[in-house]
């Protein structure tokens, strides 16, 4: 039996419902969800397996009776929950011959009283991956080890921490060890110890870290490992995604910091989002120490972890990109059969943003959308499985009245639309296409003015120069404009909030 | 559809922001374009420099070189290629700065050209090794510029200014 899911919940279903209302429930999903309607939507494939689970629990007495007993220790009434809940931009279209984009906002959100309940409460496994190649000598190496060193005070007893160094080799600094209130001094002896010397191979450093966290990996903890580093890796790239693809699954969170401009962003960028991690540019390394304290101070603030999001949109109706607003921003991989989103904290929301496109020459009247699946791990119960589900359904009118746009979705959608200039603008510097690309930075640039962002506008504008004078941006500029444009949706996010 | 006011790129229904240019496709760009109010008695109606961008079937450039005795007039058809004729193998462009001085002065050659659209001129640098500047900013390679009378235009280091004459003012 399957109880790492909420038979009822999965089918929408009160506890007491019949079993033909079972038999009801199951057929308008699976018709929604069926793999043969929905080849191009992994979302819907992974949600039907649920439902069918949940099915042929509930409608074979004797495996109901049993769950039933047994949910009443698995699920207590007080244990704590996640709420799932999702707003469309509107909830009416008209009826087109053309296809039409709708916007969802899902947000998951934390149960109220974990915040008065949890105050750095939750257990951390947390593995620090250090590039100590020649390029970190001197100011980048110190700052590191200033931070490595203020980690260690701020953990408490019963954390679990782990060090690796690594250039072309790796070296385990201390091996996965729970803390004690005692032995800092001589951890941090150890990190002191490291010096800089030799080339970058991240996959040797990765592994090596992996393998010190899969040591103590547990579901009730926060198994992190953080990667920080300040060059490229060469050739071990594919390596590295396929680990990461391997230890998202198993739950542990792989987060990057890139410390200056030499560091391959796109490689880090894919290879922490398929862990539900995220990755930072860190600019300047004075600020790497507050940085990172901040970082492991909101780890031990963890509700839930291993937060997933399955997003199954009617086989007619199309998920076109997704983008997570808060706490983070980060565009998401729609590819999988869910989105990882890594940590949920006791007092902030995770947003995400859906584009679906519906298709033209609709049917007049009510119909469903889609169907989102939230799914993590909450730290503090003894069944930690948790699930969020919502059900979105919209009217096709001939004349829909005005509605207004939620001013949250507003505000994100034309902050994203910056990130995507930006996204768009290298693109089209990867093709080659140099008028493109200054025009699209030239657009980046107007845009930014407009929203009262002088310096990032100034500097889109001198990248547009550079482009158009040597056809490239500079590593510099081209990091600032896509992890400044992303910040800028963090503050939309923030606005909303308050 | 949704048109674009900004750079009328056809956006699918739906949409709230051009994918195109970022443009939001709520507000009424009409609205969002805010007229700067000027007190008629102060100086910044007089003071204006730049003249009108209209150029219609009868006008004609006049380029006035500097250090250079006389003005060239050009008539624009569709494209005029300014730039710097060597005799090799480059194509000869429309208007041959050579005897201005052009080597001397980092003109390129092909170095810009000026486009007739409708009725307004615009000057677009053709991607130049020194640049091209209007007015004193540097314009961003293959992105156009409306011309307007009296503007100064500048390729490598030569400086001419631009003016519109009507075809019958100087027969």
């Amino acid at each position: 039996m399957n109880i790492d899911i909420d038979p009822y919940a999965v089918l929408g279903v009160h506890v007491d419902a019949t079993s033909d209302e079972i038999k009801k429930a199951y057929r308008q999903a699976a018709r929604r969800l069926h793999p043969d309607l929905n080849k191009h939507n992994p979302g819907a494939v992974a949600q039907f397996q649920d439902i069918t689970v949940a099915y042929e629990l509930l409608i074979d007495p004797a495996q109901r009776s049993q769950y039933d007993a047994k949910a009443r220790l698995l699920y207590p009434e007080d244990r704590l929950v996640f709420m799932l809940r999702t707003i469309a931009n509107k909830r009416t279209v008209a009826l087109l011959d053309e296809p039409q984009i709708i916007f969802l906002l899902s947000e998951i959100i934390p149960d109220p009283r974990a915040e008065m309940q949890q105050n750095g409460d939750a257990r951390l496994n947390l593995t620090l991956v250090l590039d100590c190649s020649k390029s970190m000598k001197d100011t980048r190496m110190d700052k590191v080890k200033i931070a490595a060193h203020q980690i260690i005070d701020q953990l408490k007893p019963g954390d679990i921490l782990s060090v690796v160094s690594f250039n072309d080799t790796a070296d385990v600094v201390i091996p996965a060890t729970t803390m004690m209130t005692t032995d800092k001094a001589s951890l941090k002896a150890r990190i002191s110890m490291i010096h800089p010397f030799g080339s970058t191979e991240i996959f040797q450093g990765l592994s090596a870290g992996i393998a010190q966290n899969r040591t103590f990996m547990a579901p009730r903890l926060v198994n992190h490992v953080i990667l920080i580093t300040d060059g490229r890796t060469y050739g071990d790239e594919q390596r590295c995604i396929e680990l990461a693809r391997e230890v998202g699954k198993e739950g542990i969170t792989i987060s990057a910091m890139g410390l200056g401009e030499d560091w391959n962003d796109q490689f880090l960028d894919n290879m922490t989002a398929i862990t539900g991690g995220r990755t930072e540019y860190i600019s300047s390394p004075g600020t790497v120490v507050r940085f990172l304290n901040e970082y492991v101070r909101n780890l031990s603030n963890v509700f839930a972890e291993r937060l997933q999001l399955s997003v199954a949109p009617d086989p007619d109706i199309r998920l076109e990109s997704a983008f997570k607003l808060a706490p983070s921003p980060q565009p998401l991989s729609i590819d999988g059969p869910t989105i990882p989103l890594g940590n949920l904290q006791g007092h902030r929301s995770v947003s995400v943003l859906l584009q679906l496109e519906i298709p033209a020459k609709l049917t007049l009247g009510f119909r469903s959308l889609a169907r989102i699946v939230a799914v993590g791990d909450i730290l503090a119960n003894k069944n930690t499985k948790c699930m969020g589900l919502n059900d979105i359904s919209f009217e096709v009118m001939d004349n829909p009245p005005m509605e207004e746009t939620p001013p949250n979705i507003l505000e994100a959608l034309g902050k994203l639309s910056l990130y995507r200039l930006q996204e768009r603008a290298q693109e089209a510097l990867e093709r080659g296409d140099i008028r493109e690309a200054t025009q699209r930075l030239e657009f980046l640039s107007t845009r930014l003015l407009e929203l009262g962002e002088p310096e990032l506008a100034q500097q889109a504008r001198r990248e547009a120069q550079r482009v158009a004078m040597t056809n490239q941006l500079s590593e510099k500029g081209r990091k600032d404009l896509k992890y400044q444009t992303r910040s800028l949706l963090l503050e939309a996010s923030m606005e909303t909030k308050s | 559809m949704k048109i674009c006011p900004s750079c009328s790129h056809k956006n699918r229904e739906g949409s709230l922001f051009c994918e195109e240019c970022g443009q939001n496709l709520l507000s009424n760009i009409n609205a969002a374009v805010k007229t700067k109010q000027i007190d008629l008695d102060s100086d910044a109606v007089s003071f204006s420099s730049w003249g009108s961008a209209k150029f219609d079937l009868d006008t004609v450039v006049v380029l006035h070189i500097r250090d250079s005795q006389e003005p060239l007039r050009i008539s624009p058809n569709n494209r005029v290629i300014l730039g710097r004729y060597d005799g090799g193998n480059a194509p000869k462009p429309d208007l041959d700065l050579t005897p201005h001085g052009a080597l001397e002065k980092g003109v390129s050659r092909i170095h810009a050209a000026i486009y007739r659209t409708d009725d307004t001129l615009t000057l677009i640098d053709m991607g130049s090794s020194n640049g091209t500047l209007l007015n004193g900013h540097r314009l961003v390679r293959d992105q156009p510029r409306v011309l307007r009378d009296g503007d100064e235009i500048r390729l490598g280091k030569l400086v001419a200014h631009i003016y519109f004459k009507q075809n019958s003012d100087n027969p």
